[in-house]
């Protein structure tokens, strides 16, 4: 059964080149993608039991509500602790990353990404 | 002193009119304005401004012949450059002239008044807050050998910070130094360091040492400092002559020197630029050549690019302070977008019917030039403006290649269409609802989206070395 891979970010275009760079794993079956603009309404999807993942990919800089802040509240529900999260962002800076890594993210990419580890890192975090 | 005497010089008018925003607010300052150096020149001749703020891309006479022209008559007037172009070889051939202050687009609007208010408090020649010592005790871990006092500020708040700033510009303001062009340089790493302390409740003093030959400025907090990326990234630029021990920051700077200023010297300079270009040129074609010759091609990251991609501010502005303070012509050139994009949508829909090389090349003059225009007057948005400038340009260059292909054709619009209502949705967060905590938010964002976007039309990967690996916590 394909794996729920679901990727929050504000800009539509980032979902684009993500679902570019994840075509073939879409197509072969693999996984399954599913997009969300506002993170708001990610969390109140997640936090009613109406949707669900495999792996979460979320941006940082979002205007409704920032990644991390969204990692956080995801991370301390009992249902989706223990789920790889990984954030995908322009940041780069340490104290960020190290805010992730406090909170419980899996692991931290930046954009502008590489569809080739992009594909990699998905691989080895779903064991497929 | 009466008010001081603040001349704005810039050649776009909206330019004027946002620094004469963040301006206004500051007490104490009676500013005017001119269109470029000739002008920038002549007022100053009539009206003797203490503080100039000048943009150095200008037409008729750019900032660099005006500021070395008013410097040589008014030596002590205080020149800041206001650039988006950091080039330490610009930056050499300024200081020649004794020009050493520097504002960078995109400007951060409080660093601004801070160094303004630094400055004017020097110039009114009012100190505060200072404490010589006589204690022969070296703190700094550089020289022991330091002279018999100290100068203690305690960091208590912004207006403690100022006093610092304010004694350091002091000791060289109109030295016309070559030796060190750093000292503006530690005013904003150590104004950083005092908003890094300040968010994690630390206690923090400034203590100045100094030698016959250098000052040695120490920075002390209550806990082991752990640098915020851009002060990591600012600190590097001091190389060796800057130290971080468990809770304690010091920098060494060499003591200004009197330097005459020799037209000889400065044509040097100009020689120096010029050949050096040429190397650069000559080596980013041979990189190119090589990369050519292996199998997998690479859209390299440039470092302009890199610099725009992870700009970061000190202080994240909301989009309601931000409309505050701009001009409303300004915001109705950016709502008047709202035609651009209809006509966005419409000539994709064209495309899509009759995807001609001309085509392309009528999107990219007809809505994404003009989207540059509208938001090159926007101080704060440069990396957007750099992002769709850049999309233009390959457009243009790669329209006859995608033309002739129907896969790319598809590809490239839909990524064009998912472009342009990531735009629409920027305009609306910050023109329109003025509901985002950050105007940033999406600016590197954006910039990235393009590059990539790039890179698949062009069957490249986007490759930042080691930077863009997964990193796993």
């Amino acid at each position: 059964m394909a794996k729920k891979v679901i990727i929050v970010d504000d800009s539509r275009a980032v979902i684009a080149t993500a679902e570019l760079a994840l075509g073939e794993m879409i197509h072969s079956g693999i996984i399954e993608l599913k997009s969300y603009l506002n993170p708001m309404d990610l969390l109140g999807a997640l936090q009613s039991g109406s949707e669900n993942y495999d792996l979460l990919i979320s941006d940082v800089n979002m205007p409704q509500l920032n990644g991390l802040d969204l990692a956080r509240a995801i991370k301390s529900d009992e249902r989706y602790k223990n789920k790889p999260l990984i954030i995908l962002t322009t940041e780069s800076s340490d104290n960020l990353k190290m805010v992730g890594k406090e909170i419980g993210v899996t692991g931290w990419m930046v954009k502008p990404f590489s569809d080739e580890k992009l594909v990699k890192s998905l691989k080895i975090i779903l064991g497929v | 002193m009466n008010k001081l005497r603040l001349l704005i010089v810039d050649d776009s008018d909206d330019n004027r009119l946002v620094l004469r925003a963040i301006c206004r607010k500051l007490e104490g300052f009676e500013i005017r304005d001119a269109v470029d150096g000739v002008e920038a020149v002549e007022v100053t001749q009539t009206w003797q401004p203490h503080i100039i703020l000048m943009d150095i891309m200008m037409p008729k006479m750019d900032g660099f012949e005006a500021s070395k022209i008013i410097k040589e008559q008014y030596p002590d007037i205080v020149i800041i450059a206001v650039t988006a172009v950091i080039d330490s070889r610009v930056e050499d051939n300024m200081s020649l002239i004794g020009v050493d202050i520097y504002i960078h687009k995109p400007i951060d609007r409080e660093l601004i008044r801070y160094k303004l208010q630094s400055i004017g408090a020097s110039l009114r020649s009012t100190f505060g807050g200072l404490k010589i010592l006589t204690k022969k005790i070296a703190l700094n871990p550089f020289n022991s050998d330091i002279r018999s006092f100290k100068t203690i500020f305690d960091i208590v708040d912004a207006e403690s910070m100022m006093d610092f700033g304010m004694w350091l510009f002091d000791q060289y303001n109109g030295k016309q130094m070559a030796a060190s062009n750093k000292f503006d340089k530690a005013i904003e790493v150590f104004y950083m360091l005092m908003s890094q302390g300040e968010k994690n409740g630390e206690t923090m003093s400034i203590i100045v040492e100094e030698s016959h030959e250098e000052f040695y400025i120490t920075m002390t907090f209550d806990k082991k400092i752990l640098l915020e990326q851009k002060l990591s990234d600012m600190l590097k630029e001091f190389g060796t002559e800057f130290i971080i021990q468990e809770n304690i920051v010091c920098v060494r700077l060499s003591k200004p020197q009197h330097v005459k200023v020799i037209e000889k010297e400065i044509q040097k300079f100009g020689e120096k630029i010029s050949e050096t270009n040429t190397e650069v040129k000559a080596t980013n074609q041979n990189i190119q050549e090589e990369k050519q010759e292996g199998a997998k091609e690479i859209r390299v990251i440039d470092s302009k690019e890199r610099e725009l991609l992870h700009q970061s501010f000190i202080h994240k502005t909301t989009a309601v302070e931000y409309i505050s303070e701009l001009g409303g012509d300004v915001i109705e050139e950016i709502l008047d977008l709202a035609s651009i994009d209809e006509e966005w949508v419409g000539i994709l829909s064209i495309i899509e019917n009759n995807p001609t090389e001309e085509n392309f090349i009528y999107f990219s003059n007809a809505v994404l030039n003009v989207y540059v225009r509208a938001i090159n007057n926007l101080f704060e948005f440069t990396a957007l403006a750099y992002a769709l400038s850049s999309l233009s340009v390959f457009m243009k260059k790669s329209a006859k290649v995608v033309s002739e292909d129907s896969e790319k054709i598809k590809m490239l619009i839909i990524l064009l269409e998912h472009l342009g209502k990531d735009l629409t949705c920027w305009r609306k967060h910050i023109f329109i609802l003025q509901d985002t905590a950050d105007i940033h938010y999406i600016d590197s964002s954006f910039f990235s989206s393009c590059m990539q976007i790039e890179a698949i039309i062009d069957d490249k990967h986007v490759d930042a070395d080691d930077e863009n690996d997964m990193e796993f916590f």
